[in-house]
């Protein structure tokens, strides 16, 4: 080893797992046979020992206790304010939802009405659909309805709705006319900005055996009231 | 730090974020000791040290998501906290670097926790806890000595920033090179070598003191 390995390592000599650990032996061999790298590490020696006494100096040493008490404090402080914060925007939150939840329903109530039975809306049922018994299920008030013949040409001019999810109930659904107010031509995705806003208007939907209404076809003024 | 450690304290800080004050307390009292020292190393001021140490565990109460266990260990993350702080303190008051604040500040420590370096329990404690090679080691009678260690730390406190971090940490915390690559954000390779040329400096340093000693006795 000479004086400059001697350099490089001299300060791992006593640090285990180091490439200067390893070399530990022949370091020693060196500094007794090189006066400087001795000198050398005498000093290093000195300075270990003095950051050990240091490093003992200050190793029960920790920061008062107060401190941790003004700490949990502002924890519990935190927290109390988060949960300030959080209750009212549950409440906005849930609020929201059921005044969604709400205006859905009674839009869904309003234009198709419950499963089972005849929407308020509805004022006649157009072409039977291709199972009678199932438009015969609609409800009690199946009797009060007209049976309107309609040309198949006619089922072109329904747009289908965004949410349909029967693609069947165009050929087999029941189609029944219903009288909406022209707002509500919005949720099937009709421009309505277009037309008046004030007023009823007559549209045939197609519903599916589920009740689901699938296509939406606005009927012309004319024809609504000729029927 | 291992893994299983590592999963305890990303499970103690979920419990933190979900306001859970014994976890917090838990994480308070593994770490802060060796953050406060960490603090009054580097600034050598016990009231600066407790102020740094606050600012760590209030960032933590703050904001405890802050902390991603897959960028590291908490405790590094931890001194990370610590050490930007301390920048922003030398920033605003640069005679901090100079460390040349009350330098009775660690004597008033060590008399009080320790009854002096000399102290019989000072000695017995530091030769257990390496080996029982310190008593015997050369100079030691010369450390035995406040004024001996005072010299050292005055010498620490004199290097630059990035190489005291690393005596700090591996000489007087006695962390491996990996811990404190965690807690300095840095490669293992770059403490080896901080360390290296940190040591060189203090020989050089204490050295240096010897010779005015001598020439002024």
């Amino acid at each position: 080893m000479d004086c400059t390995r001697f350099e490089e390592i001299v300060h791992d000599i006593e640090r285990p797992g180091t490439e200067g650990f390893a070399l530990r032996d022949s370091a020693l061999a060196h500094a007794e046979s090189c006066a400087n790298c001795a000198r050398l590490m005498t000093d290093v020696e000195s300075l270990d020992a003095g950051l050990r006494a240091m490093s003992v100096a200050a190793a029960g040493q920790q920061a008062p206790a107060n401190l941790e008490v003004r700490l949990m404090a502002e924890f519990r402080r935190q927290r109390m304010a988060s949960l300030r914060w959080s209750v009212p925007r549950q409440i906005a939150a849930l609020s929201t939802a059921a005044a969604v939840m709400l205006a859905v329903g009674f839009s869904l109530h309003h234009f198709m009405g419950p499963k089972g039975h005849e929407a308020p809306g509805v004022t006649q049922l157009l072409n039977r659909p291709a199972s009678p018994a199932a438009a015969a299920g609609s409800g009690t008030a199946q009797d009060s309805v007209n049976w309107i013949d309609t040309d198949d040409s006619e089922y072109a001019s329904f747009i289908p709705l965004p949410y349909a999810d029967d693609p069947s109930a165009l050929d087999e659904g029941t189609v029944v006319r219903v009288e909406m107010p022209r707002a509500a031509l919005a949720s099937f995705g009709l421009p309505v900005a277009a037309m008046e806003s004030d007023g009823t208007v007559r549209a045939d939907l197609i519903v599916s055996a589920d009740g689901t209404p699938q296509a939406i076809r606005l009927v012309p003024q004319a024809s609504a009231s000729q029927e | 730090m291992t893994q299983t450690t590592d999963l305890a304290d990303a499970l103690l800080l979920r419990r933190i974020a979900g306001g859970d004050e014994d976890a917090f307390s838990e994480v308070y009292r593994q770490k802060q000791p060796a953050l406060y020292r960490f603090a009054l190393h580097m600034t050598g001021n016990a009231s600066v040290a407790e102020d740094v140490t606050q600012e760590v565990f209030m960032a933590l109460i703050r904001d405890p998501k802050r902390f991603d266990p897959s960028r590291g260990t908490l405790g590094g993350f931890l001194f990370g906290v610590a050490r930007n702080h301390l920048r922003k303190r030398w920033e605003q008051d640069r005679r901090l670097v100079a460390f040349d604040g009350d330098p009775d500040d660690l004597h008033g420590h060590a008399s009080i926790d320790h009854g002096g370096i000399g102290s019989a329990n000072g000695h017995s404690a530091h030769s257990n806890g390496h080996g029982g090679g310190v008593s015997s080691a050369p100079g030691w009678d010369e450390f035995a000595s406040v004024e001996a260690i005072a010299r050292v730390r005055q010498a620490v406190g004199t290097l630059p920033e990035n190489y005291r971090e690393v005596v700090v940490l591996c000489e007087l915390e006695e962390m491996s090179y990996e811990e404190a690559a965690s807690a300095l954000g840095c490669p293992v390779g770059t403490v080896r070598s901080r360390l290296h040329r940190a040591r060189a400096m203090l020989v050089e340093k204490l050295r240096e003191t010897r010779s005015v000693r001598r020439i002024s006795a």
